[in-house]
C-alpha cells in the first residue's frame, strides 16, 4: 500500500496510506501514512460503528494537510472497541461433538451443517441487506457438496469454466467460511474475530473439513493443489500445532 | 491488534522481516486545502464488483469501483486467510469507506468525492504493480483527484 502511495505520488497526486504494520510502513517511507493499532482486515476500525470510524478517516485525511514532509507517519491513539469478546454472544446451534469422524462421515456433516445454518444466514441477510459469499458462483449447497467431494478423495472436475478445480476448491472453502461466519454473527449480540474464529475452527464441521482436506491436500503430487492447502485454507495461527 | 506483539510469534517474525520496495526518491505532492479536494479511496483488498472474476493469485492489475457501487456488489478476494474478513462482511467502511467518505463531504470537510475507485491485490510484489499504478494515477487525474485515501487490509 505504501508503494501505490510512492507510484501515484510520483504522478502528482497526493496520498495518505493506512498503515497496519508500522514497521513495514518505516521500510517503505510513503509520502503521508497514518498508523492504526487495528487488527488486519480492519483499517478503519470497528464494523457498524460509524462515529469511530469517522475518526480515523478525519485523522487520515488531516494529514493530508500537514506541511512537514515527505515521510510523515503518525499514530491514532485508540485501540477498537470490538477486539474486546462479547460475552452476550452464543454461536449458532449445531449438533455436539460435530468435529470428530472419519472423512466420509466428516463431509456428510459438513453439507448437513450448511442445512442447519440456513435459517441463521437467511437472518443475518435480512439483517445486513448482503452477503460475502459468492467467490465461487456457486450456491453454498453446491460450495459444501463440492468441498465435501475433495474431502471424500474423489477430487472433482471444476463446476465453472476458465477456473481450475484447485482454483475453485480455494473460492468454495472461502465461501463455506463466509456463510458459516455470517450466520454465526447474525443477531445482536457482537461477537469479535477473535470468538467467530475459535467457534469456526473447533466446534464446526466446516472447519473440520477444512483442516482434514488441508492435511490431505498438502500429500497431493499436484503442486498448485499443495499451494493452495499450505497457503490458503487455514490461517496460520489456526494450523494445528502451530501453537 | 495489529502491533506486532499482538500477532502469533511467527507471523510477527514474517511481517517484521518482510523486504520492501526501497525508492531513490520521495515525491511529495502538495494540494489545495482538504475542503477544496476531491478524494478517491484505492483499496489492496482484492475487492472486485460483483459479476467481475475475483483476483487470481498474485495479480498485478487493478479493479475498477464506481461510486455508485452499493455494498451488496462488492466482493472481497484478497488471497491471505491471515486477516480478518468478518468486519467487512458486517460493514464494508472497514475497508472500504465509502459512506464515511460521502458523510465527510456532505459536512464540508473534503470537497467531493470521486466519480470511480480502484482496487489492487495486496498481496502482489508492489514492483510489479508500477505500471498498472501510473495508469490509475492518469484515471484519477482524469476524473480531478488530488488526494487519495490508501486503504490496506
Amino acid at each position: 500500500m505504501s508503494a501505490l502511495g510512492h507510484y501515484l505520488e510520483e504522478e502528482g497526486i497526493a496520498t495518505v496510506a493506512i498503515s497496519l504494520i508500522r514497521p513495514q510502513t518505516e521500510k517503505t517511507k510513503p509520502p503521508r501514512a497514518l498508523w492504526v493499532p487495528f487488527e488486519l482486515g480492519r483499517p478503519f476500525g470497528p464494523p457498524s460503528d460509524p462515529a469511530f470510524q469517522k475518526r480515523v478517516i478525519l485523522a487520515a485525511l488531516q494529514v493530508l494537510e500537514r506541511e512537514k514532509g515527505p515521510v510523515l507517519i503518525e499514530d491514532f491513539p485508540d485501540d477498537a472497541p470490538r477486539g474486546r469478546p462479547d460475552p452476550a454472544w452464543h454461536p449458532p446451534f449445531i449438533p455436539a461433538g460435530v468435529a470428530a469422524g472419519s472423512d466420509g462421515s466428516l463431509a456428510a456433516r459438513l453439507v448437513a451443517e450448511i442445512v442447519l445454518l440456513r435459517d441463521a444466514h437467511q437472518r443475518w441477510v435480512a439483517q445486513h441487506g448482503r452477503t460475502t459469499v459468492g467467490l465461487s458462483g456457486l450456491p453454498i449447497s453446491e460450495c459444501a457438496r463440492y468441498v465435501a467431494d475433495w474431502l471424500r478423495g474423489t477430487a472433482p472436475a471444476s463446476p465453472r469454466e476458465g477456473f481450475s478445480a484447485p482454483l475453485m476448491l480455494r473460492f468454495a472453502v472461502d465461501d463455506v467460511k463466509a456463510y458459516c461466519l455470517e450466520a454465526a454473527a447474525a443477531g445482536i449480540a457482537k461477537p469479535s474475530s477473535r470468538q467467530l474464529g475459535d467457534w469456526f475452527w473447533n466446534e464446526t464441521a466446516a472447519g473440520a473439513t477444512i483442516h482434514a482436506l488441508r492435511e490431505a491436500c498438502l500429500s497431493s503430487e499436484d503442486e498448485r493443489l499443495k499451494l493452495i492447502a499450505g497457503n490458503f485454507m487455514v490461517p496460520a495461527a489456526r494450523v494445528r500445532g502451530s501453537g | 491488534m495489529a502491533r506486532l506483539t499482538d500477532l502469533p510469534p511467527a507471523a510477527a517474525k514474517r511481517y517484521a522481516e518482510l523486504e520492501c520496495p526501497k525508492f531513490k526518491t520521495t515525491p511529495w505532492v502538495n494540494g489545495p486545502r482538504l475542503a477544496e479536494r476531491r478524494v478517491a479511496i484505492v483499496s489492496s483488498a482484492g475487492l472486485v464488483v460483483g459479476g467481475e472474476k475475483p483476483f487470481r493469485g498474485r495479480a498485478a492489475n487493478y479493479r475498477v469501483i464506481p461510486s455508485e457501487t452499493r455494498p451488496e456488489q462488492l466482493m472481497f478476494s484478497h488471497i491471505s486467510i491471515n486477516l480478518d474478513r468478518s468486519g467487512f462482511q458486517e460493514d464494508w467502511n472497514v475497508v472500504f469507506p465509502l459512506d464515511r467518505l460521502r458523510e465527510v463531504a456532505a459536512e464540508g470537510v473534503i470537497g467531493s468525492v470521486a466519480a470511480t475507485h480502484y482496487s489492487f491485490m495486496g498481496a502482489t510484489d508492489p514492483v510489479q504493480m508500477e505500471g498498472y499504478a501510473r495508469e490509475v494515477a492518469s484515471r484519477l487525474k482524469g476524473d480531478g483527484v488530488d488526494a487519495v485515501l490508501l486503504s490496506p487490509v
